[in-house]
């Protein structure tokens, strides 16, 4: 289904309750009444040609193949990726962190490896701070610098240089997935830790695995097929110049 | 040990027989088949005919008979019974039995007494068979931080392979990154934690 400015925001979430923490992303709360989503980007002040496409980027995932350049800014979607960082790391993370060291206290005979699920799930902690800091320290201020310059038509022959040193390719071969272990863990946890009482945590450990799997596949969609080619197009300009 | 053990469980007591369910699914490999009441007709002919291999009795349930049953049960030298005991439980019942569990301990300690009763292997879940003895060498291997060029002139294998085997294993296993192979690796005994501690 094809998310559209005058449907009600309502229908949506209702159809699609995993877009919650996308809308909460644009300060969009739960509680919102019974608006469309022209309405309530009005109100709002968000640009909503940005947010249906995250939105529809978010709820089907074939999407963005169809779609050509979006007309929104670079800097819109530089702060919502930083959002998004930001959900991943003071929220999803700990929780999950959360629910796995709750199992492991309340373990009986199978302690050990419940601690081999905990290490496992802190190594994969670091390597998702390592990817999204190299992102926001290096990836992202590249990115504006390019659209600043362009912005103020001041193309340095540094810049340039900039350019022809670190491109936004090199960036898009070196953009790892990191949903991977995360479908490792699940695989671990549905087929190999020993059946026992806690179903009900590990349902939820499950769910919650799966809600983050779904947010980063969908995120690094959104780097590789709107930021990049966006990039790209910045780089161009500014060598043509 | 992949085989599923069997228990049969003699209680009145409704709360006994589904907290030693509750117990037997903690340790993987253990099956309660039957819970019988003590007033049960022909209950050691029952007993015997299903060839368990623990035998868990409340001694309030059988009272008289219990001196009878024990001593036919404990002829058959497949059969290891446990009795379900209290501080006050006499001696002369307690000595009857081949172990015991106090039914006054919380879920951790009646854990750890079943599983020095019915021996550590059970709990290890059983999943060796999954993939071949190849695979679970190369495994190993893998998990300990060698290459995919080491592994192959260690088992003098081409580093083809070595990836076609690696591939198996993934799809096998449903783990795909090395990190996870060690967990399913340590979790299976396939290796131990000293061998990987550099790679994880
Ligand atoms: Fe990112
Ligand atoms: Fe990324």
């Amino acid at each position: 289904m094809l998310l559209e400015k005058d449907m009600k925001l309502a229908d949506i979430i209702i159809h699609d309750i995993s877009l919650v923490p996308v809308i909460s992303r644009f300060g969009i709360l739960l509680g919102f009444g019974d608006e469309s989503i022209e309405g309530v980007c009005k109100k709002k002040s968000i640009d909503i040609d940005f947010l249906l496409t995250i939105l529809n980027a978010f709820h089907d995932p074939q999407y963005l193949d169809k779609k050509y350049l979006q007309s929104f800014s670079v800097d819109l979607l530089i702060q919502y990726l930083r959002k998004t960082h930001q959900y991943y790391l003071s929220n999803k993370i700990p929780e999950i962190e959360c629910l796995i060291d709750k199992m492991e206290l309340e373990s009986t005979i199978d302690k050990s490896s419940y601690q081999l699920l905990q290490k496992f799930f802190k190594d994969y902690k670091t390597e998702l701070v390592k990817h999204i800091d190299r992102e926001e320290k290096v990836v992202y201020p590249y990115v504006l610098e390019l659209n600043n310059a362009i912005a103020n038509d001041e193309i340095t022959s540094s810049l340039i240089e900039k350019i022809k040193k670190y491109s936004i390719k090199s960036y898009e071969e070196e953009h790892d997935n990191v949903e991977e272990k995360l479908t490792d863990l699940k695989n671990i946890i549905i087929k190999y830790l020993s059946p026992s009482q806690n179903q009900q945590s590990r349902f939820r450990l499950l769910k919650e695995l799966t809600a983050l799997e779904k947010d980063l596949a969908e995120h690094a969609i959104i780097e590789d097929l709107i930021l990049v080619p966006k990039v790209e197009l910045l780089e161009k300009n500014v060598l043509i110049s | 040990m992949s085989s599923t053990r069997k228990i049969i469980v003699v209680t009145n007591a409704f709360l006994f027989s589904s907290g030693i369910e509750s117990l037997a699914l903690e340790l993987s490999g253990l099956l309660v088949e039957h819970v019988y009441t003590g007033s049960e007709k022909k209950l050691s002919q029952k007993i015997i005919g299903a060839k368990p291999e623990f035998v868990i009795i409340d001694p309030e349930a059988i009272k008289d008979s219990l001196i009878p049953l024990l001593r036919e049960l404990n002829e058959d030298p497949e059969i290891i019974t446990i009795g379900l005991v209290n501080s006050s439980t006499s001696d002369n019942i307690i000595s009857r039995f081949s172990n015991t569990l106090n039914t006054t301990g919380n879920k951790f300690q009646l854990i750890e007494e079943l599983q020095r009763i019915v021996g550590k292997e059970v709990a290890k879940s059983d999943n060796e068979q999954l993939i071949s003895k190849r695979e679970t060498e190369i495994l190993k291997y893998l998990v300990m931080g060698y290459t995919n060029q080491d592994v192959a002139d260690k088992l003098f294998l081409s580093i083809h392979t070595v990836m076609t085997h690696r591939k198996k294993i993934n799809r096998k296993l449903g783990i795909k990154t090395v990190s996870g192979l060690t967990v399913y690796a340590l979790m299976n005994n396939i290796v131990d934690i000293r061998e990987v501690e550099r790679s994880i």
